[in-house]
């Protein structure tokens, strides 16, 4: 069988080395041109700058999102707050005593009191 | 092939003008990023960040409904539109929604306001409801804010309207407790500050927002029950109208704690419809702002002393000849003919002002000297603590004035006058706390108006830690005049006739002159009356002051404040349940 190599690789014994360092490296065929690197790095940084805007619109719309929830509490603790006060004046000792309720209790005759 | 500039050509003159543009834009940008960033920060703080502030909530106020706190001062929210215009886009529009809406709530000439330049906030409407206010944000418009704010509610109408007070349209109280808690029922704004867009919705861009919350007011319960004090205002009000009296005043206490139950003044306001109040005075709490001369109720204090001191009991005797000359001045009975030797049982009964100045000659031996001057206010002014204020937590209560004998003023006839009540001011606070301490055992406990705080969800009740009080006449004294004042009042049928029977209940009359530019008038009396109830054994559940006076009125404690006594003694006799003998 026989084997082809298809890649290079180039033995570093020959140059300084010492321990825990590769003695070889892999070097690619395909070697990238200046303008290639430079559209690459365009790409990243553009890439990024998406992501970055991507989250940034996200969190905008959290905002929008938060900021609806915070209205309708504060719409609810309103209408809690109405009820409030509608009930505290149908309890109110003068809505009490002009009810009809009130104006048809009668006054006892007699009143006995039991000592516990 | 090497490549270079020809010399001078044209394509090197181009590198160089280019060099140079590059140079400036270089610059420009080092001066407007670098040089001028505080600047342009600034500006872009300015129109990006925006601040507002978070309103804290006003403490409300609750009364006692028997045991159960009941909200008697409550929070509304209204709100206050607002305009940015340099916000806005459609400025007819918000002038039609506005006035569509909330016409009635618009300030006047609103719609010059909503293009009026340089400014960012002018207000356009107030006092909006949230029905409105839900309305117009459906509109959606830009450059349109709103500010919610609260507007205090009564439900129970003008009950204790001079206790409670009010608060102006600045967020101040003013009289009463609004006024005397006003820091603590105010509470501490918020502040939010934020980035936010056209429409004001804040966003977390940036790294300079802040959000502090607000810290909202205190919820105070008071010791006022709203049906003592239902029940006193009517009472006062009744007894006022069947003797023609245009001012009157009535007081309840729970003798044992220095709890006031009812304060009642008449004629009172609505706090709700402020501009209906044509006489300021009726927003005055007579009974904490308006010392006057006691009169006859006096003399339990004078009395209280005297068997204090070892000086008297209810048996000791005089010989009563209607009038007793002090420093060459002669004092005289109001009433007449129960002249002979007589207790001082008899003395109190028939309120003989010759019995009280005696027993101040007893006080010193035989005369009013200074010693009998120095125990008289030892035991009003450092015991009893009359003629100065007692701490109440309402605004502006008064102190009055109690001559020390120190003072050139400070002679024998004033303090005979003292022991009957002339000659010295004290609020009918003053005088009800004073009569407390005389009938509850002897101790002095300062009057309060505040039985705790409730927490904001209205479920957590805190009481305050009561006052023990100061010891401030013996006990042994203590049950001698309450065993007097209950015979004062048992002495005469009129006055007790119509007291629920199988009950103690005593009291004292007063009916005091009325002093008009230093001189002392004659058609125009104070009727007074001061008195305890409770269980035959037990100690009193409650003491009750009445005063009532109108001008030309000739009132007396005994004719026209002792049946409004009696009216609310019965009453309370029946609202605490207290149980007769036999």
């Amino acid at each position: 069988m026989s084997y082809t190599r298809t890649a290079q690789f180039n033995s570093r014994r020959q140059s300084n080395w010492g321990r825990n360092q590769n003695t070889v490296a892999f070097a690619s065929a395909v070697k990238l041109g200046p303008v290639t690197h430079t559209v690459l790095v365009a790409l990243m940084i553009t890439v990024l700058g998406l992501i970055y805007l991507t989250q940034a619109t996200r969190a905008s719309s959290y905002d929008y999102a938060a900021s609806s929830t915070a209205d309708q509490i504060s719409t609810l603790a309103d209408q809690k707050k109405e009820l409030e006060v509608e009930n505290a004046r149908l309890t109110a000792l003068q809505s009490v005593k002009n009810s009809s309720v009130a104006k048809n209790m009668t006054t006892p005759t007699d009143t006995q009191h039991v000592n516990e | 092939m090497n490549l270079h500039f020809a010399r001078g050509g044209r394509t090197k003159s181009i590198a160089i003008a280019m060099s140079i543009i590059m140079a400036l834009f270089v610059l420009r940008l080092f001066y407007i990023q670098v040089i001028q960033h505080e600047y342009y920060q600034r500006q872009a703080d300015s129109e990006q960040m925006k601040k507002f502030v978070l309103h804290a909530h006003r403490g409300e106020i609750y009364t006692m409904d028997a045991d159960t706190p009941t909200k008697i001062v409550m929070n509304e929210t209204v709100y206050t539109i607002w305009v940015d215009p340099t916000e806005v886009q459609e400025p007819n529009k918000v002038a039609d929604v506005l006035n569509k809406v909330a016409g009635g709530n618009v300030r006047d000439n609103f719609k010059q306001y909503i293009t009026m330049p340089d400014t960012r906030y002018q207000v356009l409407a107030r006092k909006v409801t949230r029905t409105q206010a839900e309305l117009i944000k459906k509109e959606n418009l830009a450059g349109i804010g709103f500010d919610a704010v609260s507007q205090r509610v009564y439900p129970e109408g003008q009950l204790g309207a001079q206790v409670l007070g009010f608060v102006d349209n600045e967020g101040t109280g003013k009289y009463g407790f609004e006024q005397a808690n006003d820091t603590t029922l105010k509470g501490t704004d918020g502040l939010l500050k934020t980035v936010t867009d056209v429409r004001l919705v804040p966003l977390t861009v940036g790294d300079k927002n802040i959000n502090v919350p607000a810290k909202n007011g205190t919820n105070y319960v008071l010791t006022i029950d709203r049906n003592v004090q239902t029940k006193v205002e009517q009472a006062l009000s009744d007894g006022m109208g069947k003797i023609g009296a245009t001012q009157g005043s009535a007081l309840v206490m729970d003798p044992n704690t220095g709890k006031v139950l009812a304060m009642a003044n008449l004629p009172s306001f609505d706090p709700s419809n402020l501009s209906a109040v044509t006489d300021l005075s009726a927003l005055n709490n007579n009974i904490i702002t308006n010392p006057y001369e006691p009169a006859s109720v006096m003399k339990t204090v004078a009395m209280s002393a005297g068997v204090d001191k070892g000086a008297m009991t209810p048996d000791s005797t005089y010989v009563n000849t209607d009038s007793i000359v002090i420093d060459d001045k002669t004092i005289q009975n109001a009433t007449k003919g129960q002249t002979g030797t007589i207790t001082m049982q008899h003395a109190l009964n028939w309120s003989l002002n010759t019995g009280s100045v005696t027993l101040a000659t007893w006080l010193g031996g035989g005369s009013i000297n200074s010693t009998a001057r120095d125990i008289l206010y030892q035991y009003y002014h450092d015991k009893f603590h009359l003629g100065e204020k007692t701490g109440i937590e309402l605004a502006n209560e008064q102190g009055g004035t109690v001559v020390p004998p120190t003072e050139v003023e400070g002679n024998a006839i004033r303090y005979a006058n003292m022991t009957f009540g002339q000659g010295l001011d004290i609020t009918t606070l003053q005088m009800a706390t004073a009569f407390s301490a005389i009938i509850n055992g002897g101790v002095y406990r300062h009057p309060t108006v505040v039985a705790g705080t409730m927490s904001d969800d209205g479920q957590k009740f805190t009481a305050t830690k009561q006052n023990p009080g100061e010891q401030i006449i013996k006990q042994s004294t203590s049950d001698t005049m309450k065993k007097m004042i209950y015979d004062a009042r048992q002495a005469f049928p009129s006055y007790h006739s119509s007291d629920r029977s199988g009950y103690y209940i005593g009291g004292k009359t007063g009916t005091a002159q009325t002093i008009e530019n230093g001189k002392y008038v004659f058609d125009q009396t104070i009727a007074t009356y001061v008195g305890f109830g409770g269980e035959v054994g037990k100690k009193p559940a409650y003491v009750v002051m009445i005063e009532l006076s109108g001008p030309h009125k000739n009132f007396d404690g005994g004719h026209h404040a002792l049946p409004i006594f009696t009216d609310i003694s019965n009453w309370m006799i029946d609202y605490l349940k207290l149980t007769p003998q036999g």
